[in-house]
């Protein structure tokens, strides 16, 4: 007689067995997809007016940004336009991430109670659904790349590992900033101050090359600003981005990540009883 | 899953030896850190600083706890509230891992701890058959062979194609429990979960409860009804203050816990279900 035999015993701090465990989450990826399916549908964006507000809430968002920026400076042209939407769609990716992400563990209070499954799973579902908001944007973007009258070039291609990057950042943030709120659940009223700062923060509003040397020094220490710098630097110049900014969000993404799933793994055997 | 550590993973399902062990737990406890507060804040941790305030409680939830529980085998579990019961189940299942002594799970579990768990109110019926099902661990195929049992047992009728916040708690309960009555694992834990709609669905879902046992399947029944263990099991375990009082055939293990209950045979003990 073989079966399959489980053990369970009293875990030292630290981490899962984790081949074992991501074994399980491959096997539970059909969920992933369709609890991030149902989370989509809750917010109606499997109508078409929900499609459409999809794409419609940031690019009136841009649309007023660019207002802001005109008043301010005087001047403006389309480039700076298409920058400010390409940013601002990478950047709600992320902020959306965040955002599904910081309630993932806490909302999901009675699956976690009632359930054996690798909890990793609720945030990654955050992000899944952020991406899912994210792609038709994309979309919205090169139309209006393409309106606008952008040059195009091979270098462009620069933003797949660009966008990868970003998704990885998302993903971290989200497993991070969940796990966190378990233990002190008004971060989440917190994080509309994290986002807005990040967002006025990042090379959005204005661009990379037009900051002060002086205080470009002080962008490595934002995770979002090589990483917008080099999206946009990728898809709306259609130029290469530097190979220091990209070396640079990289590192900040796989430490986010890292950290973030390193924290989560080893404290999520105690989320059953902190709920 | 949770610190686990799976050996010799062939097949699921595979046919067990009539007594095979199902479940064994050797000196299992659990103590658990819990935070006080409901909602722990970090405003809260800054106001505290520096007074010596406690904000986690430790809860000694099991102690000592060893059972063998065997392949074609019910047990059914009793015990007043705060008993540790539904920790007991947590614990075989892999929900919280144990602080003291072992649980060795022989083949696949589900656990049926409380109805429409992955549940999503905004969505249809039909796609919650989908989700509840994926949450147990099912497959999307084997959702999909079964789907129309699922829907029958509901007695849902058109309403599958509703959403699920129209239905009415009776509604969402009998669905609820299709989904997870489907779901055919070596070991099934049910905790509490039988108290479901009408009288007749109550009588469809202790059938289905029945049907349930088998020889080459383990149930573990944690229930308050009292005649329902004694009608469904074959062995009873007590459990009071995390640790096993009596364990032993229905009659007798029922008779004692009445006794202690110093209830005897009321209508509220005895009430099915």
């Amino acid at each position: 007689m073989s079966t399959q035999v489980t053990i369970y015993e009293p875990f030292r701090a630290g981490l899962p067995p984790l081949r074992a465990y991501f074994r399980q989450l491959w096997s539970r990826r059909t969920f992933i997809s369709e609890f991030a399916r149902a989370e989509l549908r809750e917010q109606n964006f499997d109508s078409v007016f929900g499609q459409l507000w999809l794409i419609l809430n940031p690019l009136l968002l841009s649309g007023v940004y660019f207002l802001l920026i005109y008043i301010i400076r005087g001047s403006s042209d389309s480039t700076r336009y298409a920058h400010l939407t390409a940013s601002l769609f990478l950047f709600y990716m992320i902020g959306n991430s965040l955002s599904g992400g910081v309630k993932s563990i806490t909302s999901g209070q009675r699956l976690i109670m009632n359930t054996a499954f690798p909890r990793i799973m609720l945030p990654i579902s955050a992000t899944v659904v952020a991406l899912f908001k994210f792609i038709p944007t994309l979309a919205v973007f090169f139309i209006l790349r393409a309106l606008v009258g952008l040059p195009y070039s091979w270098q462009m291609f620069w933003a797949i590992p660009v966008f990868l990057i970003a998704l990885l950042m998302s993903l971290g943030m989200a497993i991070t900033i969940s796990c966190i709120n378990v233990y002190f659940r008004d971060i989440s009223n917190f994080l509309p101050y994290i986002t807005r700062s990040l967002l006025y923060l990042s090379p959005i509003l204005f661009e990379a090359t037009t900051l002060s040397p002086k205080i470009r020094k002080f962008e490595t220490f934002n995770p979002l600003f090589s990483l917008i710098d080099s999206w946009s630097r990728a898809v709306v110049h259609a130029s290469a981005p530097d190979m220091n900014s990209l070396l640079q969000s990289l590192l900040w993404a796989l430490g986010i990540f890292l950290i973030g799933t390193y924290f989560f793994l080893s404290r999520e055997r105690d989320f059953a009883v902190r709920l | 899953m949770i610190s686990l550590s799976a050996s010799n993973s062939n097949s699921q399902n595979s046919i067990h030896a009539e007594h095979g062990l199902a479940v064994s737990t050797t000196n299992l406890g659990l103590i658990y850190k819990t935070s006080i507060s409901k909602r722990p804040t970090f405003k809260a941790r800054l106001k505290t600083i520096g007074k010596g305030k406690k904000h986690t409680r430790l809860v000694n939830a099991i102690s000592d706890v060893n059972i063998d529980v065997h392949y074609g085998s019910v047990l059914g579990v009793i015990g007043s509230n705060g008993a540790g019961k539904s920790s007991l189940m947590r614990v075989i299942s892999g929900i919280i891992p144990p602080t003291q002594g072992k649980v060795e799970v022989h083949g696949s579990v589900s656990t049926l701890l409380a109805l429409g768990v992955g549940f999503n109110p905004s969505m249809t019926g039909r796609s919650n058959v989908y989700l509840g099902g994926l949450a147990a661990g099912m497959s999307r195929a084997e959702i999909d062979n079964r789907f129309d049992a699922i829907a029958d047992f509901a007695e849902l009728g058109d309403a599958i194609d509703a959403p699920m916040r129209t239905y009415s708690s009776g509604m969402f309960a009998r669905l609820a429990f299709s989904v997870a009555a489907t779901v055919e694992p070596d070991i099934l834990i049910i905790d509490e979960a039988l108290s479901t709609g009408d009288a007749r669905f109550k009588e469809k879902s202790l059938n289905r409860i029945k049907e349930l046992r088998s020889a080459d399947r383990a149930l573990i029944l944690v229930s308050h009804a009292l005649a329902t263990i004694e009608e469904i099991c074959n062995e009873v375990l007590w459990l009071d203050k995390g640790k096993i009082m009596m364990r032993g055939k229905p009659e007798e293990v029922i008779a004692a816990y009445r006794d202690f209950l110093n209830v005897g045979k009321s209508a509220a003990s005895n009430e099915d279900v």
